[in-house]
């Protein structure tokens, strides 16, 4: 689905690559979390993805990244848009503005694409189902809290039907109640199966409970690849700056006490949590 | 609909296309510009304007926007007008000025015919989305760029207001003194100004390719949820009012030559 | 700096009435938590600190002054600010001018601005930076540079609002540890957050508020510890506090260390048993 073989790329005026030799392949269908500190290049990763970097940004590329049968940095914004759909934090700049209901919000990229009106409402119905948004479709966009507004721009995104959801910290600026209801849609994304989805997350505990693959970045690198449940647990991750859950920390912590024998994985969520120490 | 004059209602007026409700207020405003006097202009306003917003079930709004803007020309022109213009019948005397009968005349005249030209403009806004304006208008050529661009405005300027809140408070709680003479005022815009304009100039980057990875800028025929009901009846009518306006137009100026 | 607020209600324009009648004094010198979901009314309430709002009834007394009599600028001076938002208040071409303006406007001598400006840029971690532009920063960084600014005003009180969105863990360990080094120095620190864990590393004391009431007020160790309020507040309680309760361990812990002594107590515990 994805192929990135050796990508590097430069934003503009800068001499450090913002993404240096990145090799990765991400099969279709597949939930990858995104994890590493601050300007380590997970959103540039993004920007990648969906082709802003380099038709938005400009700056130079070097290498392949291919998305389904797309050659991302040489196709225009125009092609991609459908294709490889992108979510990032602020939720509020993520609504048109140009439309007054959450069902004409929805609506808006359809539009552009030129799908017939009959084919546009009914993936706006189908995707007001999927994202919990039936109660809110004719409210404004503008009117709606910040969990309920990632919520529409998710759904927004997620009717134009494409192949790969990139995710750029959707709910660091929501509050608890924000952020449960949009992993709850995650959740149901990666239960539903089928649509393969890129998520950059500082929430580990959230990460760990649907993510199939985590890779870690670094100073632009991918420096850990694997399954969530590995990478999540390995302490190098303290040192990399991306930190642990404190199940994962207690779990260590209580192991080095030999209290727990050392062969037993350490856990990563609540429930593995509860198991390791039972 | 939030930001708008919008009154939703299903009644004829509404269902109307937009532009052919637009042909009918660009009438209006021909109407307002040529009709010869007071009394033309009162009547066409109370025969056409008052009961097409009836019709359109809008009466009431209708007429209390048309007081509140309208009230204010009425007095200001009465008065400029009334003691200006010279004439031959005076009414009132005060402090050596005199309001003349030919004066208020002729400030009621242009007071209404503003009120024309603005009524048209109301029947318009509170009975047409501004979307399906825009979408109409789109249809028959106008940019898209545009049309979004008047859209976000309506939406998006309360927004730009509690920024500026936020930035005074923000710049407040870091010791700005902000009640101050006239002349330190001046030292103020900096700090209130530059993270407005910083922080939109950020918001407009994010806003710009949230609207790419919507497929916005892709080339092509765009489409629309919303359905644009015409008839040929409602083509032929604006063909009318085009023609309508033209001849008031040449009406107007053939009198304006003649005399 | 002691803060009290005395029967405090407080209702916006729009008729949301925000706080409804708030008894909560603070003493010198204590690092409290305020959790809450968005709309409980916590920035509200520490909006009436410096007079950005002032309340419909009641009264908000900070040290010795009522706040009632003095002007924002003025309570500044006491109450230091940082917003959520970075890009709601930079607007200077070089850093270091950035963290001067608020000194400035409190009337501090060029030196003491010099030094405190300087000292502020020490301690986030941007020292290196003086002379960039703020705009030039990333995002995280801005942050921490607005930070530094409120820092530099050298104020007794110190309100954040989510000081940890946006940071990677060493980002939140930095900023924790910046709280901890001024609380031990006898700032008075109100930290809202909706970052459970990260107020239970730090703060002292958590008072939680919902729908413009105080529910709940005291030590971290006790709120924290209680599920069902947190749940009633649309909170999350905080990772340790979870697990303690899932083995359905005697007690909440809310450090790793002190986890690990619980644990271990209890598994000798149960083992004898």
């Amino acid at each position: 689905m994805i192929r990135i073989k050796d990508f590097c790329y430069w934003y503009p005026g800068q001499d450090q690559p913002a993404l240096d030799g990145i090799d990765l392949e991400i099969p279709e269908g597949q939930f990858c979390g995104v994890v590493g500190p601050n300007g380590a290049g997970k959103s540039t990763l993004c920007y990648a993805l969906s082709g802003f970097a380099p038709h938005f940004f400009h700056g130079t590329w070097e290498g392949e990244l291919q998305v389904g049968k797309r050659d991302v940095p040489r196709s225009t914004l125009g092609e991609l848009a459908g294709e490889i759909g992108l979510v990032f934090q602020n939720s509020f700049n993520q609504i048109s503005g140009a439309r007054f209901t959450v069902r004409e919000e929805i609506a808006f990229g359809l539009e552009n694409l030129g799908l017939k009106r009959k084919e546009i409402e009914r993936r706006v119905e189908e995707t007001l189902a999927l994202i919990d948004l039936e109660a809110l479709a004719e409210r404004s966009p503008f009117a709606l809290s910040g969990g309920q507004q990632q919520r529409v721009a998710i759904a927004s995104i997620l009717a134009m039907q494409p192949k790969l959801l990139v995710l750029d910290e959707p709910t660091s600026q929501l509050d608890p109640r924000g952020t449960q209801e949009v992993f709850k849609i995650l959740d149901k994304l990666a239960g539903r199966g089928g649509t393969t989805v890129v998520l950059v997350e500082h929430k580990l505990e959230w990460l760990a409970a649907f993510a199939d693959r985590v890779i870690t970045f670094s100073q632009g690198r991918i420096v850990l690849d694997g399954s969530a449940k590995k990478i999540l647990a390995d302490e190098k991750l303290l040192k990399l700056g991306v930190g642990q859950t404190q199940f994962t920390q207690a779990a260590a912590a209580v192991q080095k006490k030999k209290f727990i024998p050392r062969s037993r994985p350490l856990p990563v969520t609540l429930k593995q949590a509860q198991k390791f120490f039972e | 609909m939030h930001g708008t004059l919008f009154v939703s209602g299903n009644s004829g007026l509404h269902r109307l296309h937009p532009l052919t409700k637009l042909a009918l207020t660009f009438l209006f405003l021909v109407f307002a510009a040529t009709l010869p006097n007071l009394l033309w202009l009162l009547a066409a306003f109370v025969i056409l304007l008052v009961p097409m917003s009836a019709w359109g079930g809008l009466l009431r709004p209708f007429l209390r926007s048309c007081l509140v803007v309208i009230t204010p020309f009425v007095i200001s022109l009465s008065i400029i007008q009334g003691f200006f213009t010279p004439g031959e019948t005076p009414l009132f005397h005060l402090a050596g000025f005199v309001l003349t009968g030919e004066g208020l005349l002729a400030g009621l005249t242009v007071a209404s015919r503003i009120l024309m030209a603005l009524g048209g403009a109301l029947l318009l806004m509170l009975s047409t989305r501004p979307d399906m304006l825009m979408l109409a208008l789109t249809r028959s050529g106008l940019p898209g760029s545009l049309a979004y661009v008047v859209l976000t405005s309506i939406q998006i300027f309360p927004r730009f207001q509690e920024r500026a809140q936020v930035i005074l408070e923000a710049q407040q709680a870091r010791g700005l003194e902000i009640k101050v003479n006239i002349f330190k005022r001046l030292r103020l815009l900096v700090p209130l100004m530059g993270p407005l304009v910083l922080s939109s100039i950020v918001d407009v980057e994010e806003r710009a390719m949230a609207l790419e990875a919507r497929a916005f800028s892709r080339p092509g025929r765009k489409t629309s949820l919303l359905a644009l009901a015409d008839s040929p009846g409602q083509h032929l009518a604006r063909w009318g009012l085009l023609l309508l306006m033209l001849a008031l137009i040449g009406w107007s100026i053939w009198r304006a030559i003649s005399s | 700096m002691k803060l009290s607020f005395e029967g405090v209600f407080f209702t916006y324009s729009t008729g949301v009435r925000a706080l409804d009648g708030i008894d909560l004094s603070i003493g010198s010198g204590e690092f409290v938590a305020i959790v809450g979901e968005n709309g409980a009314g916590k920035t509200t309430l520490v909006k009436l600190l410096n007079g950005l709002l002032r309340p419909d009834g009641g009264k908000v007394v900070v040290g010795n002054w009522d706040t009632a009599e003095y002007s924002t600028a003025q309570l500044a001076g006491r109450v230091g600010f940082l917003f959520q938002n970075p890009d709601e208040q930079l607007f200077e071409r070089a850093v270091q001018r950035e963290v001067a303006f608020g000194p400035r406007n409190l009337g501090f001598s060029e030196r003491k601005i010099a030094s405190k400006s300087m000292s502020a840029l020490k301690t986030v971690g941007l020292a290196d930076h003086a002379e960039d532009n703020p705009y030039d920063l990333a995002p995280f960084e801005r942050k921490l540079l607005a930070l530094a600014a409120t820092l530099a005003m050298d104020t007794p009180v110190l309100v954040l609002d989510e000081p940890s969105i946006g940071q990677d863990a060493a980002g939140r360990r930095r900023i924790g540890r910046i709280l901890r080094e001024l609380h031990t120095m006898g700032s008075t620190i109100l930290l809202i957050s909706h970052d459970l864990d990260f107020c239970a590393e730090y703060a002292e004391r958590a008072v939680v508020m919902a729908n413009g009431h105080i529910l709940a007020d005291g030590l971290v160790e006790k709120i924290f510890a209680q599920n069902d309020l947190l749940q009633r507040a649309a909170v999350f309680p905080p990772q340790l506090v979870r697990l303690a309760q899932a083995l359905k361990m005697p007690t909440a812990p809310l450090k790793v260390d002190q986890f690990v002594n619980a644990y271990s107590q209890w598994h000798r515990r149960k083992k004898r048993a």
